[in-house]
């Protein structure tokens, strides 16, 4: 046959495609379960690094994330139909995947602009019905809470924490801080909305106040930030800062952890278990 | 040109005919993954693994490539590779893959491995051209080391990490130059790099 005949031309394309992809796939399908393994690692150390508890300074390179996780979080899981916890799966063991939540009927619902669902400001279409969130606790007193929050920016959904700070915490709204924020999956372009991920700008949320007395989310990217509500935008990234100002405003707000964060307060911690 | 045996082949790319301060491939990544030797290093190896095993597979299948899809064909075999380092980089050094993000899905577009298929491999034997790879990658990773040694070095005070020049804010003397932090710095280090070689081979600089 020859070379440069139109037929040899499909037959050598064809079977290029077909011995690459084989290839590729069962290399990316036996590396899975490892690779597994390093996500899940990564995303126990973004929560402690949202709580302020992954070590930091010169001793900081060998740490085993999951001894210091052991050590310090307990994972919880809250009903946001009755903004409680529950005990509906056991939140130490293998906890049930966001991932596959948002796939089930059961699991998740559309977010519609109904009030229990709240209007789709963050861009993630559907909330799952329950959440694994993570407490740090000093002896009986919560410290601190870790919520899982995503949102879209301009590529991707970010995924991430917010460590909300318990320690000055009064009946008063405003006296909620952020302890830490974080997140540990995106694509954004990188050297722009990339930035989440720069420890300088992380350190920025430290101390930033959340709500206003009334449980209003005040908490905000901004250009030019002033004042203890609002945190520097990412510069040329516009639309990456406004996704984090909009999954913040979703996520803490009323069909989020808001009413959870207030019962809280309400109950000055003290926390119900059915 | 004469017929070139595999130690010249190998060798060539590392001094005689860089592919970064030669022929000025490949700047993008050098600019961009050399702020620390870490990360350098695996760019680095990533690349030779690549541009090798590329030109290996290329070569291989020369004689079967039909001339009008020889590119597409090339950069198939290439992105494949690419995939199969980062599978790899993702599941054994997951912090590092973080740190290069882009930059090693980026190895597909490098210049470098594009150029060695097209230039050498589609001539040439399977093991010359696994050898050509292998020496044009260590060319680009000889130049990616100098570079991050001397940004990490001047930068931060480091070397791999470990501290050499204590810095003024952890209570030490050092003022880390913050120019070296940033990208101009890799320009401005591959220049000096460029000039440094023609000095010292006068037949590399063009006629006029």
């Amino acid at each position: 046959m020859q070379r440069d005949s139109i037929a040899n031309t499909f037959r050598v394309a064809i079977l290029l495609c077909l011995v690459c992809s084989i290839a590729v796939s069962s290399l990316a399908v036996g590396l899975r379960s490892t690779q597994k393994d390093k996500k899940d690692e990564f995303r126990q150390q973004n929560i402690l690094k949202a709580g302020g508890l992954w070590p930091t300074g010169p001793d900081a390179g060998d740490v085993d994330t999951n001894a210091l996780f052991e050590e310090h979080i307990t994972p919880v899981v809250l009903d946001f139909s009755k903004d409680t916890l529950t005990k509906v799966w056991n939140p130490g063991a293998p906890e049930i995947e966001t991932e596959v939540a948002l796939r089930d009927q059961k699991l998740s619902q559309l977010i519609d602009g109904t009030d229990e669902m709240g209007s789709d400001i963050a861009g993630i279409r559907r909330r799952e019905g329950f959440a694994t969130i993570y407490e740090v606790r000093d002896g009986d007193r919560l410290k601190t809470l870790i919520l899982p929050i995503r949102g879209y920016g301009l590529w991707s959904t970010l995924w991430g924490f917010i460590a909300v700070d318990f320690s000055d915490a009064t009946d008063d709204a405003a006296s909620l801080k952020v302890e830490g924020l974080t997140y540990y999956k995106h694509a954004e372009t990188p050297g722009l909305g990339g930035e989440v991920d720069n420890p300088a700008w992380k350190e920025k949320w430290s101390d930033r106040q959340i709500f206003d007395s009334e449980w209003k989310v005040r908490l905000e990217v901004a250009k030019n930030a002033t004042g203890n509500y609002q945190v520097d935008a990412l510069s040329g990234a516009t639309i990456t800062s406004n996704g984090v100002s909009n999954m913040l405003l979703y996520w803490l707000g009323e069909p989020g952890y808001g009413p959870y964060l207030k019962s809280l307060l309400e109950k000055n911690d003290g926390r119900a278990n059915p | 040109m004469a017929e070139q045996t595999p130690k010249q082949i190998l060798l060539d790319p590392i001094l005689e005919s860089n592919p970064i301060t030669l022929q000025i491939l490949g700047l993008c990544s050098a600019l961009a993954v050399t702020t620390n030797l870490n990360t350098s290093l695996v760019m680095a190896v990533a690349v030779t693994l690549v541009t090798a095993c590329s030109g290996a597979a290329v070569a291989f299948i020369r004689k079967q490539i039909p001339s009008s899809i020889r590119i597409i064909v090339q950069m198939t075999v290439i992105a494949s590779m690419v995939i199969v380092v980062d599978q790899f980089l993702q599941a054994y050094a997951f912090s590092l893959s973080q740190k290069l993000s882009v930059f090693v899905g980026l190895i597909i577009t490098n210049c470098i491995v594009m150029g060695r298929a097209e230039a050498f491999a589609m001539k040439n034997g399977p093991w010359l051209s696994f050898v050509d790879g292998l020496g044009n990658g260590l060319g680009y990773g000889v130049v990616l080391v100098i570079i991050g040694f001397v940004r990490e070095l001047l930068g931060s005070g480091k070397v791999f990490g470990m501290t050499v020049l204590k810095t003024v804010t952890d209570g030490g003397w050092y003022v880390p130059n913050g120019l070296m932090l940033i990208s101009p710095s890799a320009f401005f280090l591959i220049g000096l790099l460029v000039w440094l070689n023609r000095t010292i081979r006068p037949n590399q600089i063009e006629k006029e």
